[in-house]
């Protein structure tokens, strides 16, 4: 076996081991660890390649962006927990349901303010599943309309920041967290208002599908409104600033602004009288088994890439993918009919740990803007959540809705939001200018605050700074491999 | 077998009663943050030592907390064609990829951190960073976890062999759970 062939049949191995359906950490390591004994056995690696890997893992434990996974998971289910979308959905329903479609703008608006501030796919779509989709069949709403706007406004969770997944992305294309945050902000925003659109088409061309709430459905009028709302409106309008106001104007790192969101959720669940023992117990575990599995994924393909680069697969990969026509357009294409192909079977995980590592570098040689680039990722990973039959937030509504309403139902409702979603895919690859403008500024503003970490990543995309003393260890022992 | 079902559940419940006591270093995790971050700002002071701890105690969460999510069979796996499987072929695809995937994996990392820690425990080894905390705690986290790793996977594997052999029901099932 030749030198060449080792990347591609590494490639191959992978897709298979992965289908068999092993936990993914561990098989990607595995895989990794075949191809370099068989490497080492033929004279293609050192076998000191593997005495990197637990320096690969200090790197990892030590990575501090990644820190702000489970700050922000924490965060999250403290909130979900303690009631706020509850609250929240009940208050804004009442207040739009007089016109028409109301209950689904509310919906709308309500996933725009869980996703920028609990950040959780999971939790919005349950939340609003049980809450709002029984109120919109009580009352005559199409029941694909129904399913369909929930399921799409729990995603934007994944796109309007604080989202995890930027977080990821962030991480592997060695960009800045905070600068992916202003770079997403326009385009999740520009997702909620097109799903309102939608509502709003409906409305007018099917207006049985979208009815107003009928008077004695109402029961919140006057001053009580406005008192409700306003109540419910300030604790996640707190939050919000808290975390992404302190973010964005350079305050804090992502990583502080996440644990301070923490905090903030805490005291919140504080003064509701809503933090109980089991509540924090639940929360602490679920963040911890989370975190867990998501950090080792990424320990996984570590791995898998430690050995994969080793035989040049990164080479191999970037061969292909420049040499596709029309440059750096073609490739973005590619890249994301591939990535759109993909998340019908992989998580948003497994895409940002195997395959962005891959795309990331070819991007950059071909001058492609990575802030711009992980958004666009972000919008379409984003939708991975909602085509069926393996979109996630169509499992979590089904989980919770009625019987009444089909699997068929759910699956139809989410295809005019997909359609949306590739309208947005596009509008974001024909005006960067919605990404980038936004976010040239906003570096500027963020380099005059101290903040190491800060420093480090916007350092980051242009020429590599060692992350730490492990990873510095570990660049050292790769060039000695070359 | 029984012996073996005796060890498994020995396994389990150390495994769990470790994952719940490190998950709640996440609670300490955050409070560390958060007062660094206001301290910072307020008082313009930072110090390496908290800052570093906080990637202490976060690392050594989910790191530990690996074995019991492994146990509640919380780690992702792809099932679009594993799920169509019947469970008695899904046991036996856990029972080879512990075998062939998890435990030279675990082993092999584990192996591969030992020297490394030693010698960081007799040079002292501190971080790179003036101020900075001692290494060879956290670099001890990492065989530790993958040990308890191994073990898990060694309970799981015992559990699918007993579920093949009728004498438990599916220990895949009922820890199943969306995060």
């Amino acid at each position: 076996m030749s030198h060449e062939l080792m990347a591609p049949l590494m490639f191959a191995g992978l897709v298979v081991v992965l289908l068999i359906g092993y936990p993914v950490a561990f098989s990607l390591a595995a895989n990794g660890l075949f191809f370099a004994f068989v490497g080492i056995e033929m004279g293609l690696l050192q076998p000191a390649l593997l005495q990197a890997l637990p320096e690969r893992v200090l790197g990892i434990m030590a990575n501090s962006t990644l820190l702000a996974i489970p700050f922000f998971t924490f965060m999250g289910l403290i909130l979900e927990r303690s009631g706020m979308a509850e609250e929240l959905l009940d208050t804004i329903g009442q207040l739009f349901g007089a016109i028409r479609g109301g209950i689904a703008y509310a919906v709308v608006f309500v996933g725009a303010l869980l996703a920028a501030t609990t950040g959780v796919v999971a939790a919005s779509v349950i939340a609003m599943g049980l809450i709002s989709l029984p109120v919109m069949m009580r009352y005559g709403y199409s029941k694909r309309l129904a399913s369909g706007v929930i399921a799409a406004s729990g995603t934007l969770a994944q796109i309007i920041p604080p989202s995890l997944v930027l977080i990821i992305l962030a991480d592997q294309m060695g960009a800045s967290v905070g600068d992916l945050y202003e770079g997403a902000l326009i385009p999740g925003l520009t997702l909620a208002a097109m799903y309102a659109g939608y509502v709003l088409l409906v409305s007018i061309f099917n207006p049985k599908a979208a009815p107003a709430l009928p008077p004695e459905a109402r029961t919140l009028k006057g001053g009580a409104l406005v008192w409700r709302v306003v109540t419910c409106l300030v604790p996640p309008v707190v939050l919000i600033f808290l975390v992404l106001g302190t973010i964005f104007m350079g305050v804090a790192t992502p990583t502080e602004g996440g644990a301070m969101g923490a905090s903030g959720a805490i005291i919140l669940a504080l003064m509701k009288r809503k933090l109980a023992w089991g509540l924090m117990r639940q929360a602490v575990e679920s963040t911890a088994t989370m975190t867990s599995f998501v950090i080792f994924i990424l320990i996984g393909s570590t791995v898998f890439s430690l050995i994969f680069r080793g035989v040049d697969g990164d080479l191999w990969v970037e061969n292909l993918l420049i040499g596709l026509p029309g440059g750096a357009f073609g490739f973005l294409i590619v890249v994301n009919v591939m990535i759109f192909f993909l998340a019908f079977f992989l998580d948003y995980f497994e895409i940002a740990f195997i395959m962005v590592p891959l795309l990331a570098p070819v991007a950059q040689k071909l001058g492609i803007d990575l802030v711009w680039f992980g958004v666009l990722l972000g919008v379409n990973m984003q939708t991975s959540f909602l085509h069926p039959p393996f979109g996630f937030s169509l499992f979590y509504l089904r989980s919770v809705a009625p019987k009444e309403i089909k699997t068929m139902d759910i699956y139809w409702g989410a295809i005019p939001f997909v359609c949306i979603q590739v309208i947005m895919i596009a509008i974001v690859i024909a005006f960067p200018g919605i990404v980038t403008s936004h976010v040239s500024k906003a570096a500027g503003a963020i380099s005059g605050s101290g903040a190491e970490e800060l420093r480090r990543q916007l350092g980051a995309p242009a020429a590599p700074v060692p992350k730490d003393d492990a990873a510095a260890a570990i660049d050292r022992m790769l060039k000695e491999q070359k | 077998m029984h012996a073996l079902l005796k060890l498994s559940s020995l396994i389990d419940a150390f495994n769990e009663r470790v994952g719940k006591c490190a998950a709640w270093l996440i609670l300490l995790a955050v409070m560390i943050c958060t007062v660094n971050a206001i301290v910072r700002y307020a008082v313009n002071m930072s110090s390496n030592a908290w800052l570093e701890m906080q990637w202490y105690l976060n690392a050594a969460m989910f790191m530990l907390v690996a074995a019991y999510a492994l146990k509640r069979n919380a780690h992702v796996r792809i099932d679009v064609i594993a799920g169509k499987l019947s469970p008695r072929v899904q046991a036996w695809i856990d029972i080879i990829g512990g075998l062939l995937f998890l435990l030279p994996v675990s082993l092999l990392i584990a192996w591969y951190s030992w020297p490394a820690l030693v010698n960081s425990f007799d040079i002292g080894e501190h971080s790179s960073d003036p101020g900075g905390l001692i290494r060879w705690p956290v670099r001890l986290v990492i065989p530790i976890a993958f040990v308890l790793l191994s073990l898990q996977g060694v309970s799981e594997i015992i559990k699918r062999c007993a579920f093949l052999q009728g004498l438990i029901p599916n220990p895949a099932e009922h820890h199943q759970e969306t995060v």
